[in-house]
């Protein structure tokens, strides 16, 4: 689906250069008459070291719970995956002053879902097709570029996202949809280290942004629609040199392997696309898990098809696994497993507990104790759910009506794409005690098939038909759910899916955008609009805010891909096109 | 599709010469032989078959279940880009088309060259061809 120069496309461009070489020949045929130009370069380093006031980034700064508003310095905010300011400026009161202070174009097609990271008075941003900008946070200066040459013909299922850098120490770390890894010094953009993840025409590419864990840079692949063998890998941050992967699915006769029909395992997929969460107080990594392969033909595969759908409790230092918790065992709709993980530590039935919450793309709200993975509730968080209900153990029981058929008609809920999706992120305000969690409601009939395998081609076994944005009825919802209840406390509804990212305020703001393409804020408490603002372009990314010489800022991502936006809730005029819009409040 | 009727009627008026003329013996009509899809569209399991490995394997992200086209063609409209005889989709299919993201899946279907056969028979099932 994506829309690179295919061979295809290159095959076209060299037959009419041809074509124009005979002019002399045949008068009939027309010369080229665009100009062709010489290329740019494609990386631009600072004229002077850059970010020079702030020292390196330590692995006390990532651990604080609350991060200075002088910076935002992980995809999630932090560790516990919050994604909350700090920041009191930002109220539903104040939000209504905040006017553009700079923009920034990138350039690029398909969507923006990035979280900038601000440091040193730098925002780091990545566009899709992993294009890297250095900026000052405060003008929009441009102080470095980076656009990374992707290979050719790349493996994505849903277009060229890249959700962002990690930082650690002067390094900046970005993944690329050819399945590279590239760190930065981040002063001056030049390349300190590059390693291949993986071959890229095996299936596998990079779209989310790495975790770093005191002296570890951890990155997962995408390729479920591939049937490649999912993993994620840990990087010394400082030399790139690699320490561990963990595979999600189990090798021939390793545990879990019996899961599995046959040798179904080696096709297994299980990606794990999407960004984990540490906890240091058990030393405890945690990473989710994507769908198995393939999609939608669950005959080959017959089994709970472990490790995929889960969360993973590993040790950082060496990525054994503790335990893991599968949410949607022998999956057959798609529903990954990896939507964003929330740490919290709240009274549970009137005792403290160490809680991991998770609004899964499934459609449940799941709430697991963190220190062992027990299962502890799961409720319904969309407004239609049919697929299964959850039992006493956390185990679905699935709708036999749902399951994907060959003559398949039954309108089954959510969509392949979710409630929420591990594309997006949701926020946890700490004082309120509500997850703020966008999603799209849009139910598919799923048909089953026979799914051929070949290495590096999509493997899917069946479709699903988006009978209800072909219908114009899937809409979206931005949800505040009471982690103590599970209860949904209020719901912003807009008549497409709500698929872009949240960032929560202390001054009780949320911020999200539609694919319409409006930035918006809500008031946390209730959930009314305060602040809306027409970007243009689809809003997929994960907002964040910050502080630099006592003046609050709010930087917003937009820009969409009409292919999986259409897909998803069905065709749209609304063109492509990255921008950043920075906001800020008067002075 | 014109240029094949136009093919056919010189075919036609060439043997209608021939005749006239005398020259040539009188030959009963030979059929030419049957391909493997002909012989599947008359078995409703071998097309189901077929149908499943379209959904399960073309029909995804790349070709319509439907009419419609998409990046891919439509498979379902009678317009054939490299030739509409039974061999010439089944080597489409088996082969993939050089210099096009189409691939080819002779190898990787399941039972091979007959899952292949069952794919045409399947799209001659299932298309809808304009009136001529």
């Amino acid at each position: 689906m994506h829309r690179q120069v295919t061979p295809f496309a290159l095959v076209l461009a060299l037959g009419l250069g041809s074509a124009g070489l005979g002019l002399a020949q045949d008068s009939s045929k027309e010369a080229p008459a665009e100009i062709q130009l010489p290329p740019p370069p494609s990386h631009w380093k600072a004229a002077q070291p850059v970010g020079t006031s702030a020292g390196p980034v330590t692995a006390e700064m990532l651990a604080v719970p609350s991060t200075p508003p002088d910076r935002w310095i992980q995809y999630l905010g932090n560790w516990r995956g919050f994604r909350h300011s700090p920041l009191r400026t930002l109220t539903p009161e104040s939000v209504k002053k905040l006017t553009v202070a700079w923009a920034l174009p990138t350039g690029t097609t398909g969507q923006f879902e990035a979280s900038p990271v601000v440091y040193g008075g730098v925002m780091y941003v990545t566009s899709s097709y992993n294009r890297l900008f250095a900026l000052d946070a405060k003008t929009g200066e441009l102080l470095w570029r980076y656009d990374h040459k992707n290979g050719e013909n790349l493996r994505l299922c849903c277009g060229p996202p890249n959700r962002g850098v990690g930082i650690a120490g002067d390094l900046v770390v970005m993944g690329t949809l050819d399945a590279w890894l590239l760190a930065f010094d981040r002063k001056t953009g030049e390349i300190a280290w590059k390693v291949q993840v993986a071959d890229y025409t095996k299936g596998y590419s990079i779209t989310s942004a790495p975790l770093v864990v005191n002296d570890l840079a951890i990155i997962g692949v995408a390729g479920g629609e591939y049937g490649v063998r999912g993993f994620f890998d840990a990087y010394e941050v400082k030399t790139g040199k690699q320490v561990w992967r963990h595979y999600t699915v189990p090798g021939k006769g390793e545990p879990g392997a019996d899961t599995w029909a046959g040798t179904s395992y080696e096709r297994g997929g299980s990606p794990a696309w999407t960004t984990g969460n540490y906890d240091p107080e058990t030393d405890t990594l945690f990473w989710t898990t994507g769908n198995p392969g393939p999609d939608w033909d669950g005959d080959v595969r017959l089994g709970d098809n472990l490790y995929s759908d889960s969360v993973l409790a590993l040790d950082p230092k060496t990525g054994a696994m503790k335990w893991y918790f599968q949410f949607t065992p022998h999956d057959v709709w798609d529903y990954d497993g990896n939507t964003q993980l929330f740490l919290i530590d709240t009274k549970y039935d009137g005792a403290p507990r160490k809680l991991l919450v998770q609004a899964n793309r499934n459609g449940f709200f799941y709430v697991l104790d963190r220190t062992n993975g027990k299962f502890l509730r799961a409720t319904p968080y969309l407004e239609q759910v049919n697929w299964a209900t959850i039992d006493p153990s956390g185990r679905p029981v699935v709708n036999p009506d749902a399951m994907p058929k060959e003559d398949a008609k039954h309108r089954t809920c959510p969509s392949n794409l979710g409630g929420m999706n591990g594309s997006f992120s949701g926020a946890f305000n700490p004082d309120l005690g509500l997850v703020f969690i966008p999603s799209s409601e849009a139910c598919q009939v799923y048909s089953k098939g026979i799914g051929a395998y070949q290495e590096g081609l999509p493997y899917l076994g069946g479709l699903p038909d988006t009978v209800d944005a072909t219908a114009g009825k899937a809409y979206g919802n931005l949800a505040a759910i009471d982690v103590a209840t599970g209860k949904v406390k209020w719901r912003y509804r807009d008549n497409r899916p709500m698929m872009s990212g949240t960032l929560s305020t202390a001054g009780g703001v949320v911020f999200a955008g539609t694919l319409e393409g409006e930035a918006l804020a809500f008031d946390a408490k209730t959930g009314k609009v305060v602040w809306r603002f027409r970007a243009g372009g689809g809003v997929r990314s994960q907002p964040i805010a910050y502080q630099l010489d006592g003046r609050t800022y709010v930087a917003i991502p937009t820009g969409s891909f009409t292919a999986l936006d259409s897909f998803a809730a069905g065709v749209t005029r609304v063109p492509e096109g990255g921008t950043l819009f920075v906001f800020a409040l008067p002075k | 599709m014109r240029r094949l009727g136009a093919a056919r009627a010189v075919l036609a008026l060439a043997a209608v010469a021939l005749g006239c003329h005398g020259a040539a013996p009188a030959r009963e009509p030979v059929a030419p032989p049957e391909s493997p899809a002909q012989k599947y569209l008359r078995d409703p399991a071998a097309v189901e078959r077929g149908h499943k490995i379209f959904i399960g394997t073309c029909g995804a992200y790349c070709h319509s279940t439907q009419n419609v086209e998409r990046d891919a063609p439509s498979l379902f409209d009678c317009e054939w880009k490299h030739g509409g005889s039974d061999q010439q989709i089944h080597d489409v299919i088996a082969n993939g088309v050089p210099g096009t993201r189409m691939p080819g899946w002779g190898q990787a279907l399941p039972q091979g060259d007959d899952d292949v056969w069952r794919v045409v028979a399947y799209l001659r099932s299932a298309s809808t061809c304009p009136a001529k």
